[in-house]
């Protein structure tokens, strides 16, 4: 019987990256996945032939020299990852939906803040003094580079303050303070439960860069696919470990799967949802304080999503990848509330896909979204929905599209939605426990479930761990890693740039 | 909240979230050796304090030279000193 040395639990993109650095390490990984293909909210969906993306929709750190670049150096991956940049001058509009007012915001932080001081004149100090902050947080934060990533980390004094602190002392305009706080958006969060340190490290890399990548997360399934032919990575499909047993000095010898099936490793890596690890977790090795700890998280925000196509025929002049937020107000801690009734910030995903020799102008509009809206249907599955349900995310849908009409009159009857998705939808298609879009919800001073478990070989990575979105998950992977590679042997890894 | 208070709760954490014995529980049992907690459960240690005093604690030095019950009486009570000098 096959013994390996890894098995990696979860194939979003932070088992696919575990898995690979494992094995480019020289072990022998078996990487299991729950759902029919690997991928998690990276993989995309096709509707009458035109790709959608599920859950990675664009990213910081893509430009030469910034994080996701030099991650995907140190594994090898340029090949088949293109960034397509959003323009460097408006990526990020933001309209305020009450009285039409747009925003448009440049990338590259000193862009940003001269546009944001043209914006607000009388506040140009607090502007500054915003982007220092940000700087400050992130230039005393080891992880934010690969060449610092195996320092020790020390909290910083923004870890223990929450973000509305720091705006609120900042500024008292509250549109400034808005359009300071949206990327709680891209974790889901609201500013009076962040910390600034992290809502600072999750921005950053946002304020320097605004990319996608071709193909969407296809695009990085396919990589690591390629990847994982190379260097021997085991992929299964369609099973899950329910337990783990002969069990001595607190370690786990053999790691038992849905199929009855028990599979031996000598360590194994959870990069799925602290619960779903709980539950796998066997009892008598748990503590109740561990338990305790893990059910107490929160979920982050998760999200209503319309995934829509414009007609052929329908012309807009510069058509590309642009986003476009609108904003019913500018209270972000009402907005990310899960039991807010009103309005939410409506993020327009605008991309051009090409297929064959068509282009497709997709536009994917997003809401936050939390579980307590669809509580009534939570026990019902995919398929076999009520018809209460049904009406929820029809009603939805209009009224979604009746604001996006709104602020853009030319889009009514030339938009057809392809599909929707509620926050269930997320939960029950990519086997995600809450529906949430960023994993745990980013509580200050929480301490996330990262690195070792109370069973001494299993560990736990993924966007729950460190922090949420792409970056964030791929580097609880590189950190965890450290645990599981000899020393030397990984410094040198994370030290390598092979030739591009 | 009086000294004595305090080492009652802290006690109450060991014996209802890390399931321990109170007879087990005197001031110079090491929480190692003597308590069999190990280093992970450290963290789930300060979480259980947090929540039961409900303070927040971030002198991660002060936390890893802990190792008896003493030590953490004495910790907290410190914390909470702390506190009521600052009065929040």
């Amino acid at each position: 019987m096959i013994r390996y040395d890894d098995i990696v639990i979860g194939s979003g993109i932070s088992g696919m990256t575990m898995s690979l650095i494992l094995a480019m390490n020289g072990h022998k990984v078996l990487l299991i996945e729950k759902g029919p293909y690997i991928g998690g909210s990276m993989a995309r969906f096709s509707k009458r032939g035109i790709p959608f993306d599920t859950g990675f929709h664009f990213t910081g750190g893509l430009h030469k020299g910034g994080i996701l670049d030099d991650i995907l150096s140190v594994l090898d991956m340029h090949d088949g990852i293109e960034p397509v940049f959003m323009s460097d001058d408006d990526a990020n509009s933001f309209v305020f939906e009450n009285d039409g007012k747009r925003y448009d915001m440049p990338y590259g932080i000193e862009k940003l803040k001269l546009r944001m001081k043209a914006y607000f004149p009388e506040e140009a100090c607090g502007i500054d003094s915003y982007f220092d902050k940000v700087q400050n947080v992130c230039k005393g934060t080891p992880s934010m580079s690969l060449g610092t990533l195996l320092n020790k980390f020390d909290p910083l004094q923004e870890d223990y303050i929450t973000c509305e602190e720091v705006l609120t002392g900042i500024t008292a305009n509250p549109v400034l303070k808005a359009l300071f706080s949206t990327f709680a958006m891209c974790y889901g969060v609201k500013p009076n439960e962040i910390s600034f340190a992290n809502h600072s490290r999750i921005s950053y890399g946002l304020y320097e860069s605004v990319a996608r990548v071709k193909n969407g997360g296809a695009a990085f399934i396919d990589a690591f696919e390629a990847k994982f032919r190379q260097y021997d990575v085991e992929v299964r499909c369609g099973c899950h470990v329910t337990g783990m047993t002969e069990i001595r000095e607190n370690m786990a010898g053999r790691f038992i799967l849905n199929t009855g099936e028990e599979i031996s490793a000598t360590n194994c890596i959870f990069t799925i949802h602290p619960k779903e690890v709980l539950k796998v977790m066997p009892e008598q090795q748990v503590s109740k304080a561990f338990r305790a700890r893990v059910s107490a998280f929160e979920p982050s925000a998760g999200c209503f999503s319309i995934f829509g196509v414009l007609d052929p025929g329908f012309d807009e002049p510069g058509y590309g990848s642009k986003l476009v937020t609108l904003l019913p107000g500018t209270d972000f801690n009402q907005m990310l509330d899960p039991f807010n009734e009103g309005d939410s910030a409506l993020i327009l995903v605008k991309t051009l896909e090409q297929v064959g020799e068509k282009k497709h102008k997709v536009i994917v509009a997003i809401e936050p979204s939390f579980p307590e809206q669809v509580e009534a249907w939570k026990d019902s599955q995919v398929g076999r929905r009520p018809e209460a349900y049904k009406e929820y995310k029809e009603k939805k849908v209009e009224h979604l599209l009746n604001r996006i009409y709104k602020y853009f009159p030319g889009y009514r009857g030339k938009l057809s939605v392809s599909d929707a998705a509620s926050v269930l939808t997320f939960r029950d298609y990519l086997h995600n426990n809450d529906g949430s879009s960023y994993g745990v919800k980013q509580k200050i001073g929480q301490f996330n479930l990262r690195g070792r478990l109370p069973v001494k070989n299993c560990y736990a990575a993924g966007q729950s761990s460190i922090l949420p979105g792409v970056i964030g998950a791929m580097m609880s992977s590189l950190i965890v890693a450290q645990s599981l590679v000899k020393e030397d042997d990984y410094a040198k890894f994370l030290n390598r740039r092979p030739r591009r | 909240m009086t000294e004595q208070e305090i080492i009652e709760k802290v006690n109450m954490v060991f014996e209802e979230s890390f399931e321990k014995d109170r007879a087990l529980l005197k001031p110079d049992a090491h929480i190692f050796t003597d308590l069999g907690l190990d280093s992970l459960d450290i963290v789930d240690l300060v979480v259980a304090l947090q929540k039961s005093f409900g303070i927040q604690i971030r002198e991660e030095e002060k936390i890893r030279d802990i190792r008896t019950l003493q030590d953490i009486y004495q910790f907290i009570i410190e914390v909470k000193n702390k506190k009521e000098v600052s009065g929040s």
